[in-house]
């Protein structure tokens, strides 16, 4: 193998390490990141001056999908710092969701991802890194892993019954969720926005357990309701944190312990506002749910006559929510 | 309300917006001292609308032809029913970092009109949430000005 290509003083590790051990062929050294599809596993991108072997892929975590690896964001290891990243290199799709009947055009947007790394640099709230250009001028993201776990994993453990949860884990979970409310009000303060706000876009920091937002590429093209989307989704994070997990209308058919008496209660107005996919009003399903917390989910479901103009309006219910219940 | 009779005129192009414009059309011959001004406010370009090679001056020439063009029809609606050209205006604006009703709401206030007229929208609640409504947002923030709104 010819090495010259590479710096004498990255080659004893970048031989040494088992993703090119295990190759046949040469790794190859990538400064523009344009053709990230032919990017593989054991080849070195040279960005802002730093060696960065490939060593992996991150995969796409929808939920009920197999996941798929992203090409676009390989998991490194810097081959003079041994410091370990993701990457995100540009990728520019556009396609749209349906969100019941309604069409929402979605962007991928490496510049607005930048953007809110740049102003939430040293927030523990957001996931950190930088943003640097390749030698073609793709605004490659240079991101710290995460050390911790998904929220709805994490969830998902707590308490061996909903009841349980309820009284034991949820008023911490809330305080911790509010610090994330919080920090989308102050993103929108600035003009950004998230733009995928999910259950599993909020991972639990292994030491001290605050909750840190992840992934902010998504962009959206709602000009009259810019932060519509980041709303919608925390709406849809506070019904999982509040329920331990989602109701569709035929879940609760399924489960002996609901089964038809609570499926009967159900009407149009307690399902999801836009998708009417879930169940919003929980109160039917778990009578115990306090009012300041069920009137706030509310909000979102397909009955209400008023909605969240913004998050500032969503984050002080539930802190006196909180506030009232605990 | 001194400043009653100063309209402005929001207008978009859509069929509840024409009918807006009929409507100024016979109430506004009725007023003494009437003055309209219409105004077309139109979003930044999406996202990928750089990404794609776009420019921002062709975006704007582009939305302000098809603003003059809804401005023009609608003066000619206005002139012939008597308002005098020396009370008539127009705006065109872009709503940069701001939304549609909140740059409609700044016109509103610089220009001291007491009376805001714009198409009703018909939308549904999910659409509202997700889209907006920029009559609703009038209705909603009519404080000293009256929110005539037209379906």
């Amino acid at each position: 193998m010819d090495w010259s290509l590479f710096p004498e003083h990255i080659l004893p590790r970048l031989q040494g390490h088992v993703a090119v051990r295990s190759m046949r062929r040469k790794p190859r050294l990538w400064k523009d990141t344009s053709d990230f599809v032919n990017i593989d596993y054991g080849d070195v991108i040279h960005v802002d001056n730093r060696y960065l072997l490939v060593v992996g892929y991150t995969r796409e975590g929808r939920f009920g999908v197999d996941e798929q690896p992203k090409q676009w964001v390989p998991k490194v290891y810097d081959l003079e710092s041994e410091e370990r990243n993701i990457v995100k290199l540009v990728f520019h799709e556009t396609y749209t969701i349906r969100l019941g009947g309604l069409e929402v055009t979605c962007y991928r947007s490496p510049e607005k991802e930048a953007r809110v790394i740049e102003l939430t640099r040293g927030n523990p709230s957001f996931m950190q890194g930088y943003a640097t250009l390749d030698d073609a001028g793709n605004l490659v993201r240079i991101l710290k892993i995460v050390n911790g776990q998904r929220l709805d994993k994490e969830v998902f453990k707590m308490g061996a019954s909903h009841l349980e949860y309820f009284e034991h884990y949820l008023s911490d979970v809330l305080r911790r969720f509010l610090v994330s409310v919080e920090s989308i009000a102050m993103l929108h303060s600035h003009g950004l926005k998230h733009g995928d706000i999910r259950r599993d876009h909020i991972f639990v920091d292994r030491e001290d357990g605050h909750f840190i937002w992840i992934d902010f590429d998504y962009d959206f093209y709602l000009p009259e309701r810019p932060y519509a989307m980041d709303l919608f989704g925390l709406g849809n994070v506070l019904l999982f944190l509040i329920g331990q997990q989602n109701f569709r209308p035929g879940d609760l058919m399924k489960n002996p312990a609901f089964g038809e008496k609570v499926f009967d209660r159900i009407t149009d107005g307690d399902l999801a506002l836009v998708a009417k996919d879930r169940i919003f009003n929980l109160q039917k399903i778990y009578p115990y749910i306090p009012d300041a917390l069920n009137d706030i989910l509310l909000y979102f479901s397909a009955g209400t006559e008023v909605m969240y103009d913004t998050v500032d309006e969503f984050c002080a219910d539930l802190h006196r929510a909180v506030a009232r219940i605990w | 309300m001194k400043n009653w009779q100063k309209i402005l005129l929001a207008v978009d192009g859509s069929p509840t917006s024409e009918r807006a414009v009929r409507y100024v059309c016979n109430i506004a011959p009725l007023m003494r001292e009437a003055e309209v001004c219409i105004l077309n406010v139109y979003p930044e370009p999406p996202p990928d609308y750089y990404t794609q090679g776009g420019r921002l001056d062709n975006y704007k020439a582009m939305r302000e032809a098809r603003a003059k063009e809804m401005l023009d029809e609608a003066v000619t609606q206005l002139l012939a029913a008597g308002v005098p050209e020396s009370r008539i205006s127009r705006r065109v604006e872009m709503a940069e970092g701001r939304t549609i009703s909140e740059v409609v709401l700044e016109a509103r206030a610089e220009g001291d009109f007491g009376t805001v007229v714009a198409g009703k929208r018909g939308v549904s609640k999910a659409e509202e949430f997700l889209f907006g409504s920029i009559s609703n947002a009038l209705a909603r923030h009519s404080k000293n000005f009256t929110s005539w709104i037209v379906g």
